[in-house]
């Protein structure tokens, strides 16, 4: 290898190589961020230095209820889809006949654009003609009060399933590769020395898994806390602000008010929100290059 | 496990098939029903209980959708952006993937480079949609195919630049050597023996990168606002958040806006695996 690092052209190829996405990602991504923590510290029209928008976000009622309803949509669907994908990897990690179809069939949620997530369920959630009224219908339930997307605490529930069905696939796929990389001998050796499945799974399935359940849930995690796309097709934040996350409380801030500054100051918490998830992750990948 | 009877084999496998039954209709009837509404007449479409089977199709709403209410427009549109953004970042993307995995910079710059290009994928869009509007505006670019490329190219290469490099780092580097050795330069080599090589993962790379900007809503939504560079997912976000929902124009967009990303998807299933966990465990 020596003998090629001589060579000048060696020297500065690599340089040339990274140069154009480094520029590319500062110009798009890093301007951008630069962009807004100025555009945080000025208020309405008025351009000169204010703290404003971050005071503002104190006694904002609306800012407050969309951070709850962050966290609170963020920890049930990361439990469900956790809980369900697990179960699901065990499942078609065993033997079974066909398993590649069934796993490729499985994935069809994860590939749907959003958008067309967000429509298909709003046909299933219709309260008069939906798939779902009109089949309990027809077994002779009474669906008057199940208005889905029309009342509050049915909308926070239906924007929950509806992110545990496209999702769970993904944490779903990612324990199956992490279960399928486990060697089999540690499972032989549990053989012989007796223990039961349960003891099997908690001693030496869980802990050879924990990589790949960390970036499941890591992974997960940052894209719940930033959701935006299928809410916005299902419930557009409604009704009333019942489904209102971060990110649509931002959009709305920012487009529809016209409210720049107090948009990007509010983007800031969500930055360092997802920020402490992705240093997370950053640094497990880290470790795992090292080792 | 071994010591198990038979019996209760059978009972557990049963069991489990009857679980994995179970989950498959739950992931795969939403999307039928969705595609049956897209070819139902209007009566049927509306019928209690929901007619799941029997019902006589036609393609009126696609007639409807694609000719009348130009989802055509948004279709040609949503391949352009997908296709140009895609073919970019991956030649950026590669070129930079192999220099941080071959070469050793100095001050430890490659490692360094590398986690900082991945931070930059971990921003929420939304951060930095309202600075891009901006920008955008400035730059006269608002409404354009173009804005559209660019961001989508930039939100990629971070992506590519890691899924390259892990199969890049799979390589032995004596194979370049060797041709090296026998008078190619770095350049030739890669192109001669590395690339062919990573060609699957190059292949699982590039469909990623157009699912992700075929699928995209945030920034569309917000940089094209009319017909001109509107995108298929705004154009379906924009018909379906308006007062009164036309089904079976909705549902016949939303199906040609997932058909071709599923035959994508599943025409490389073996590499999209393989990719994802690439592409997230090792890194």
């Amino acid at each position: 290898m020596s003998m090629f690092l001589s060579n000048k052209q060696e020297r500065f190829l690599p340089y040339l190589l990274i140069a154009p996405t480094v520029a590319v990602l500062f110009t798009l991504s890093i301007y951008p961020l630069f962009y807004a923590i100025k555009t945080s510290f000025q208020t309405g029209d008025d351009l000169h230095f204010s703290l404003g928008n971050f005071t503002r976000l104190f006694s904002d009622g609306f800012f407050f209820s969309a951070l709850a309803h962050t966290f609170v949509f963020a920890s049930l669907a990361l439990t469900l889809e956790f809980l369900i994908g697990l179960s699901l990897a065990l499942l078609l990690d065993s033997k079974l006949r066909g398993k590649n179809v069934f796993r490729a069939l499985l994935l069809v949620p994860m590939m749907l654009p959003p958008v067309v997530v967000g429509v298909i369920w709003r046909l299933m959630f219709n309260s008069d003609f939906g798939a779902i009224n009109g089949t309990l219908k027809s077994f002779g339930f009474d669906t008057t009060n199940l208005t889905w997307l029309a009342s509050s605490k049915l909308a926070f529930l239906s924007i929950i399933v509806v992110d545990v069905w496209q999702w769970t696939p993904f944490v779903f796929l990612i324990l199956l590769a992490g279960l399928q990389a486990i060697p089999n001998e540690p499972y032989e050796a549990a053989l012989i020395d007796g223990s039961s499945p349960w003891q099997t799974f908690k001693n030496i399935t869980l802990p050879l898994l924990k990589p790949a359940i960390l970036i499941a849930l890591l992974l997960r995690t940052m894209d719940l806390l930033r959701v935006f796309d299928s809410i916005f097709i299902l419930t557009e934040g409604g009704p009333g602000n019942a489904t209102e996350t971060i990110s649509l409380y931002i959009y709305r801030t920012a487009f529809r008010f016209g409210d720049f500054g107090y948009a990007t100051a509010m983007s800031f918490v969500l930055l360092i929100l997802t920020n402490i998830i992705s240093a997370m992750y950053i640094r497990f990948l880290q470790k795992q290059e090292k080792a | 496990m071994k010591a198990q009877s038979s019996k209760f084999k059978v009972q557990s496998s049963i069991l489990r098939y009857a679980l994995v039954f179970a989950a498959l209709i739950v992931a795969l009837v939403p999307v039928y029903w969705a595609i049956t509404i897209s070819l139902k007449t209007e009566s049927d479409q509306f019928s209690v209980p929901p007619l799941w089977f029997s019902f006589k199709p036609t393609l009126t709403h696609y007639r409807d959708a694609f000719l009348e209410r130009g989802f055509g427009n948004y279709f040609l549109t949503s391949l352009i952006v997908s296709l140009s953004s895609t073919a970019l970042a991956l030649t950026l993307g590669t070129f930079t993937a192999y220099a941080l995995a071959r070469f050793r910079l100095r001050y430890k710059l490659g490692s360094r480079l590398s986690m900082w290009i991945l931070s930059t994928r971990m921003f929420p869009p939304i951060v930095t949609a309202v600075p891009l509007f901006l920008l955008m505006r400035d730059l006269r670019l608002l409404d354009t195919s173009l804005a559209l490329i660019i961001t989508y190219t930039a939100f990629n290469l971070p992506f590519v630049v890691w899924m390259m490099r892990g199969f890049f780092l799979e390589l032995p580097k004596e194979l370049e050597e060797a041709a090296m050795m026998d008078g190619d330069s770095r350049l030739g080599a890669l192109f001669r023996i590395i690339l062919p090589l990573v060609t699957p993962g190059l292949a699982a790379t590039a469909v990623f990168c157009l699912i992700i900007s075929w699928n995209e809503l945030l920034f569309a939504l917000i940089l094209s606002q009319t017909d001109n560079a509107m995108t298929l997912p705004v154009g379906i976000a924009g018909r379906v958040t308006q007062y009164e929902i036309k089904w079976g124009v909705m549902s016949a967009a939303g199906v040609a806006a997932m058909l071709p990303i599923l035959i994508f998807a599943m025409s490389v299933q073996r590499y999209l695996v393989r990719g994802l966990s690439l592409g997230a465990v090792k890194g």
